[in-house]
């Protein structure tokens, strides 16, 4: 059988919905799966590395490479031996001449052929190069940066959230591939788990709702069909983060009985083996444990926050978004805090958002559903006279700039830090005319709440500086446009020392549905 | 040889619905078990309920904790046929099982999984097993065998169990069950 995109494309248009011709996975061996889906705008690298390169969690001297081993990507098993020998290389240049580590890790079927090798042994801050070979290919080059130790006079890294397949593609990640960035920092919905959506959407899901670990080892490597993605894995090195659909739309770690627990172990286990991420110590698998802090020199203290895995249900008097043990590390990371900026990674808004003056809270599956633990921790952040506190959110589809305060519901309660939430990579917000009819009405019903601009999408570039943190906000023209250019819609800065952040007056006049001032 | 310490329960405090502090074998991560015995009544799992033919006293229960875990690690044998140099030829397989259950209709449940790691703790490989479903249970209290096996990968010198059981909806008592958990070695050629 043999699939071709005019055909397929064709046959879609004649339907009026691109659904017609999904689910891929119907009647289609994988292979031929594969094929159709790169007839419909889906690609990957030369087998058995089709899934691309990525490397994470870099610390000084270490940086964790990844790998997973799919000649058949959107098959649920594949054709390998049970394990396979992956060898790996580290140079201090592209061409990977002058090698500075090598090894071989074993790629096992029961981690769906995936490698993770947690470097050790590198110079503090600086760039390398890596590749990996298997079955007698070799994979592209990778890029990575290891960790600053010492004085640190700049620190640039991107963020990026909500990357939904069907809505778009990945021109974000082709622009934050192309960023002069130390690290990229994903703050979760890295896949979506639902079925296909149907109607004018540029692509869309494989398959039905995804349950099973074949499921979802199938939905990461449709995601990872996404040539932008892969390229921005293989340009720097990620810090990660999860939100809800990593497993399923607006869960509780600790909510649901076996049946779920099956599928949250199996959603897990694949985001484990498709992401470039650090496990092992006192963890066990198939529960990785993701909140840690890393340092980047003395300039950066960045603390990655999990909001799923141990969250309480919602809107309940003791609830937890945290849980008792990562709400404890939480603020003992806050009194051992240095003197640097402190960065939380959070996949969902820590700030109050009331939908009108004297409205209801828009969402309690953000921090809204957890009041009395978010007062204790900021509460905590002020008594413990932490400074220079900075929140980095995904999750909304829009772009908000807060800055935080003890109680919301008091202007006069002390301000402790700033929240920039960003545009989402693809994932679709709400229609321009509800931005412009509620970007006013939120913020006049949150005195907090600077900015709103929610018709765009993008990603955030930060940099820092001993003096001053800068957020740029990064927006691409067109999400049907995997080329589309990148353009700075509006830059905020935060002065250390000082709570608070302010627009820069050059891209002060730049469309937003909501400004303070 | 099954590799786990008191995989069956049988060793150290327990005998009630009563949770302990500590297990023979195991670190308790989270929570508190009860080790339960097939005897003590209560709607528990009894000698006539489905669970292992040769269950012995005791199973594991999760007590009164939302989240009961357990873990433990094996270090894998250095020298003989299931020894590291056999681990690295590629000529060690493993099997794991476990006898995984919980409370009639309920969704109670428990979860074993191994984790194999190479020498500086990385994962290399995984089997999880469970947790097991009211549905897969027939709806009936009582527990069934759960196993999976792989080849054990070259490098690895530590396997990590953890054992997990969990609580849905009210109450107080964690009706997730275990038994009979065991890892076994077998060696050959590649």
């Amino acid at each position: 059988m043999t699939l071709d995109r005019r055909t397929l494309l064709k046959a879609a248009g004649a339907a009026g919905a691109l659904n017609t011709v999904w689910p891929l996975s119907a009647g289609l061996s994988p292979a031929q799966a594969r094929e159709a889906a790169e007839a419909l705008g889906a690609d990957y690298d030369p087998a058995p590395f089709t899934l691309g390169v990525a490397s994470g969690d870099p610390q000084p001297g270490s940086v964790v490479l990844w790998t997973r081993l799919a000649p058949e990507p959107l098959a649920a098993e594949q054709r390998l031996p049970e394990v396979v020998a992956v060898a790996w290389v580290v140079a201090e240049d592209q061409a990977l001449s002058r090698v500075v580590a090598r090894g071989s890790a074993p790629a096992s079927a029961t981690l769906g052929h995936s490698v993770h090798v947690p470097v050790q042994g590198l110079a503090a801050g600086r760039t390398y190069w890596y590749a990996f070979s298997a079955l007698g290919k070799t994979s592209r080059v990778g890029r990575t940066r290891t960790a600053p130790s010492g004085t640190v006079s700049r620190v640039r890294f991107a963020a990026a959230n909500c990357q939904a397949f069907h809505d778009g593609y990945y021109a974000a990640h082709r622009g934050i591939a192309r960023e002069d960035v130390d690290f990229v920092v994903h703050l979760g919905d890295y896949i979506y788990e639902h079925g296909p959506v149907g109607g004018d959407h540029v692509r869309d899901h494989e398959g039905p709702a995804v349950l099973t670990l074949a499921d979802y080892r199938r939905r990461h490597a449709l995601y990872k069909g996404d040539a932008s993605l892969r390229e921005a894995h293989a340009a720097h090195p990620w810090f990660l983060t999860w939100d809800d659909h990593e497993v399923a739309n607006d869960y509780s770690g600790t909510g649901g009985g076996a049946p779920f627990l099956q599928r949250r172990a199996a959603a897990y286990q694949a985001w484990y083996e498709n992401m470039p991420h650090r496990d092992g110590g006192e963890s066990a698998l198939p529960d990785p444990v993701l909140h840690r802090t890393r340092r980047w020199g003395n300039l950066l203290e960045l603390t990655v926050l999990d909001l799923r895995s141990y969250r309480s249900a919602q809107n309940l008097a003791d609830g937890t978004i945290l849980g008792a043990e990562q709400k404890g590390w939480l603020k003992g990371t806050i009194d051992r805090a240095p003197d640097s900026w402190h960065v939380w990674a959070n996949s969902i808004m820590l700030s109050q958002l009331r939908g009108r003056p004297g409205g209801s809270y828009m969402f309690t599956d953000q921090w809204d559903g957890f009041l009395a633990e978010r007062k204790e921790i900021l509460g905590h952040v002020h008594s413990s006279g932490l400074e220079d506190l900075v929140v980095v959110t995904g999750d909304w589809h829009s772009a908000f700039v807060d800055d935080l305060r003890v109680d919301f519901d008091d202007t006069s309660s002390p301000l402790v830090g700033t929240e920039f939430t960003a545009h989402s990579v693809t994932s679709g917000g709400y229609a321009a005319d509800w931005n412009t009819a509620n970007g006013p009405l939120m913020g006049r019903g949150n005195p907090h709440l600077k900015y709103f601009e929610g018709n765009r999408y993008g990603y955030d570039v930060y940099e820092l500086t001993p003096e001053r943190f800068t957020t740029r906000m990064r927006v691409i023209a067109d999400r049907r446009d995997p080329l589309s250019p990148v353009t700075t819609l509006t830059s905020f800065h935060v002065d250390r020392g000082r709570t608070g952040s302010y627009e820069d007056p050059a891209t002060k006049g730049s469309p937003a549905q909501w400004r303070r001032d | 040889m099954n590799l786990v310490v008191n995989g069956d329960a049988e060793t150290g405090p327990g005998g009630t619905d009563a949770p302990v502090t500590a297990v023979t074998g195991w670190r308790v991560a989270q929570g508190a078990p009860a080790l339960v015995a097939y005897t003590f009544g209560g709607g528990y799992p009894g000698t006539g309920d489905p669970g292992p033919d040769r269950r012995g006293s005791r199973f594991f229960s999760g007590g009164t904790s939302p989240r009961t875990a357990l873990v433990q690690d094996i270090a894998l044998p250095a020298s003989g046929a299931t020894g590291h140099a056999a681990i690295d030829a590629g000529r060690v397989r493993y099997a794991v099982e476990a006898w995984l259950g919980g409370y009639a209709a309920q969704e109670d449940g428990a979860r074993l999984s191994v984790e194999f790691r190479d020498g500086k703790g990385t994962p290399v490989a995984l089997s999880v097993l469970g947790p097991v479903t009211s549905g897969e249970r027939g709806g009936r209290t009582g527990l069934v065998k759960r196993t999976a096996g792989a080849l054990v990968p070259p490098g690895a010198r530590t396997a990590r169990l953890l054992l997990v059981l969990t609580r849905t909806g009210g109450g107080t008592s964690n009706d997730g069950y275990a038994d009979g958990i065991s890892l076994t070695l077998t060696g050959g050629s590649k």
